[in-house]
């Protein structure tokens, strides 16, 4: 007897619907299943069968025939046992056949019978309602996640018996409880108060979270760099309903969300070591995994100690800062994956980390070499550029002058995002770091002097059209936090403070006397 | 590939410099693009460390431009740091200028100091006993320092520290015969620590251009104080243009006068001492360095300029 049932493949981000056919005849015993799918896929037969015998259900002595269409996309994954189960069951009249109707079940089996939480349950019910199912059959450990979405209704279930007990009675196991997604935003522990000195820096971070500007901060170890990049979360513009689907639907595929709140609140701060591969920050693997960069998507990608990544991993960078996507072809297809990621990264301008200071000990090609470890293409890709000096012990220790708190930033880094919630409401995109160049004069309208300014700077400082587009962005940035619609001649001046140097290599070095 | 013309000398050549002829040790045969150095033009090879301080940097471009006010040709290895600095002054101050280098004339070594090397070319020299196309090498560079010390009448030595690639050539100097002349640093510095042991053994103190023009016999007299009181001048004339000027705003005056001439300061030390907002004195500063009030010698500090 033939039955039905479906299920879902997720192809990087996106979820295709899934036939599951069951079809039991007589003839020899066998378990046979086919329609391009992994050896996980296949491993299904065994837990089946062992669950089933502990579940008390009997497997009839018959030919057994699964198919899973279309059969032309690779199947892999675990979550395929319960579908699989189900639509075996209603094969041989364990369940009634029209139960399964409009049906998505995901879920992997246990020997014992009981279902196992699975990753990717939020974008597969988010595709099961566009596809117009009405009811998706999850494990009970994501029901929180699979709840999250409105409109469908979703059954978590706990082990095999509650699934059959659903589909024979409709005895529900537990109400799927959608969660609330609001809550406070969780307070970092790392404040910017702790912070101290570093008053350029500060501002420059300001600038590029307000903007979504990549930033590279450059000095000696110990001045504050990591610190600082470290309390980037707490001041983070809050998330958009929609960024957070988008977030949370990466984290669901990638196994990261927080089972009881499925749906992101904070924007993600990735901080890879500098051992990671090319393929880790990427993305990569046979059938493509969300990298790095993806799991940075809406949030911060923080690359510490800058020169010290791979060369290959670095320019992997390139294309998905330009284009805030990444596409990966491999043999099982083309995958995109969203990157629009705010780049911070961190470094010394020696291998010493002394440099400028006289007690550098490196030479002047050890400083050009390791400042060359990352290409003109990609230091052109970086609006913010700040070196950040050693602290004065007169700032190390001054009590009386308290540094700005978190709290104190983020209000203003709000008020800039709603200035650019409001420009931007026509158009795709949510910052001023995301005007494409023929946008720009549109957006970034100057003054009599501004103009001139930016005219006789562009020779002064040997920009380049790409720089001078990023120039400008920065300075609509700081326009809006000075609350200002023009951009005048002091923003555009503060902007070309920020500019990306030519490093020693590029230019003559000078050191600091002691 | 160098669009410029390539001359090609040997010792039985009219125009073989005569600096070199009666030393021994000296090459074959020399290329060069532009000219050689006029022989009976006095010439002082001006040399120091590749990383040098902001002190390294204005001493050389200093010197380098009273020389050339003095008719005074300049010799260096085009290098970066205090030779590349010292022969853009001299061609900014409208003197001339020779490199010797440790690659093929046509091979501009370090590529970022491409500027440098057209400017040489049409308003000075490139030198190098190298077949062109020659690629720059280790050894090559230790080897063309006899040539820059064998052309010059007086070597400078700008900044150095205690092991540095200067004291080759202030070597070939001395066995050459030639008078060496080091800027003294201070106390405790190490990038100026091979200068002062120079002095130490007997080199000529170089306080002043003029006392190392003095040597050539191209200035009669001159005292000690008289630079310090010259720069005095020049900063107090900066002062009064400041004041004068309408385009700076007050705020921005009292930031500039916040600067040093003397040491380079970060924006957050002078926004702290001033009390003013972080995001102010940034915008100030780089009205500042466009119009000529302040510079930016290493990113990210500033100071007062002096001319």
């Amino acid at each position: 007897m033939y039955s039905l049932i479906h299920s879902a493949v997720i192809r990087g981000l996106e979820v295709l619907p899934v036939n599951v056919e069951t079809d039991v005849t007589d003839g020899l015993p066998q378990f046979i299943i086919v329609g391009y799918v992994s050896a996980q896929v296949r491993e299904a037969e065994d837990r089946i069968r062992t669950a089933f015998r502990n579940s008390g259900i009997t497997l009839p002595v018959k030919r057994v025939t699964i198919n899973m269409s279309p059969a032309d996309i690779p199947k892999s994954g675990s979550f395929y046992d319960l579908p699989i189960a189900l639509s075996l069951l209603a094969s041989t009249g364990q369940i009634p056949g029209n139960a399964l109707d409009q049906v998505m079940a995901v879920g992997e089996l246990s020997l014992n019978g009981s279902v196992n939480s699975v990753n990717g349950i939020l974008p597969i019910t988010a595709a099961a309602l566009s596809a117009g199912f009405r009811t998706v059959i999850v494990p009970a450990g994501n029901l929180a996640e699979a709840g999250s979405v409105r409109g469908i209704s979703a059954v978590g279930v706990s082990d095999l018996q509650e699934a059959v007990a659903y589909l024979r009675h409709g005895t529900l196991p537990l109400s799927a409880d959608p969660v609330s997604g609001s809550e406070d935003k969780s307070s970092a522990a790392e404040d910017f108060a702790d912070l101290r000195g570093q008053e350029s820096a500060r501002r420059a971070a300001e600038i590029a979270v307000c903007g979504f500007h990549n930033l590279l901060l450059a000095g000696p170890p110990g001045s504050g760099k990591t610190m600082l990049a470290r309390r980037v979360p707490g001041i983070l513009p809050s998330l958009s309903e929609q960024e957070s689907l988008e977030i949370s639907t990466i984290y669901s595929i990638a196994g990261l969300l927080d089972p009881l709140h499925p749906l992101m609140t904070d924007r993600p701060f990735r901080s890879p070591h500098h051992t990671i591969s090319p393929q880790a920050l990427a993305g990569g693997g046979r059938i493509p995994r969300p990298g790095e960069i993806t799991l940075a998507h809406r949030g911060v990608l923080f690359l510490d100690e800058f020169p010290e990544f791979g060369r290959r991993a670095l320019e992997i960078l390139r294309q998905p800062l330009e284009d805030r996507e990444i596409t990966i072809s491999r043999a099982a297809g083309r995958f995109r994956f969203p990157a629009n990621f705010l780049l911070l990264a961190a470094m010394n301008r020696c291998p010493c980390g002394m440099f400028p200071d006289s007690r550098c000990s490196c030479s002047a090609r050890d400083i050009a070499a390791y400042s060359a470890k990352i290409s003109k293409p990609l230091m052109d890709r970086i609006d913010l550029y700040i070196e950040c000096p050693p602290v004065s012990y007169q700032d190390l220790l001054s009590d009386g002058k308290k540094s700005e708190t978190s709290a104190e930033i983020r209000a203003r880094v709000e008020t800039v995002r709603s200035i650019q919630e409001k420009r931007f409401l026509d158009t795709p995109f949510h910052f001023n770091s995301e005007i494409p160049a023929g946008s720009i004069r549109e957006f970034c309208v100057l003054d009599t002097e501004a103009e001139a300014r930016l005219a006789g700077c562009y020779e002064h400082f040997r920009l380049s059209a790409r720089s001078c587009h990023r120039l400008l962005k920065t300075a609509r940035t700081i326009a809006d936090m000075d609350g200002s619609e023009i951009i005048r001649r002091s923003h555009i001046d503060e902007a070309l403070i920020y500019r990306i140097p030519d490093l020693p290599g590029r230019g003559p070095g000078i050191l600091l006397k002691a | 590939m160098s669009q410029y013309v390539m001359h090609h000398i040997t010792p039985e050549s009219p125009l073989w410099p005569e600096r070199m002829a009666p030393l021994p040790g000296m090459p074959r045969e020399l290329y060069y693009i532009g000219s050689l150095p006029e022989e009976h033009t006095p010439t002082i090879g001006i040399i120091g460390s590749r990383l040098c301080s902001s002190y390294g940097h204005r001493t050389a471009e200093e010197f380098a431009r009273a020389f050339a006010s003095r008719g005074v040709q300049t010799i260096s290895g085009m290098a970066v740091g205090i030779d590349g600095y010292a022969q853009e002054a001299t061609l900014q101050a409208g003197g001339k200028s020779f490199a010797v280098l440790g690659s093929g004339a046509d091979v501009c070594y370090p590529p970022g100091n491409g500027r440098l090397y057209d400017e040489l070319c049409l308003r000075g020299g490139v030198i190098s006993e190298l077949k062109p196309g020659t690629p720059p090498r280790g050894p090559n560079f230790a080897s063309r320092n006899r040539i820059i010390s064998a052309l010059s009448d007086i070597l400078l030595v700008v900044e150095a520290k205690m092991k540095s690639g200067t004291n080759i050539t202030v070597e070939f100097a001395l066995s050459q015969g030639k008078t060496v002349y080091a800027v003294p640093g201070r106390v405790g510095d190490h990038l100026s620590d091979g200068c002062n042991y120079l002095i130490s053994q007997g080199a000529g103190i170089a306080f002043s251009p003029e006392a190392v023009l003095s040597e050539l016999g191209l200035v009669s007299s001159f005292s000690f104080g008289r630079e310090t009181k010259a720069a005095e001048a020049g900063r107090r004339k900066k002062d009064r243009d400041l004041a004068a000027d309408q385009a700076i705003s007050p705020e921005e005056r009292d930031i500039c006068r916040g600067l040093s001439f003397e040491d380079p300061l970060p924006p957050d030390a002078l926004a702290r001492s001033l009390s003013l907002p972080v995001s102010r004195v940034l915008a100030a500063l780089t009205d500042l360095v466009l119009r000529g009030y302040a510079e930016e010698p290493v990113r990210g500090l500033y100071i007062r300029k002096r001319r």
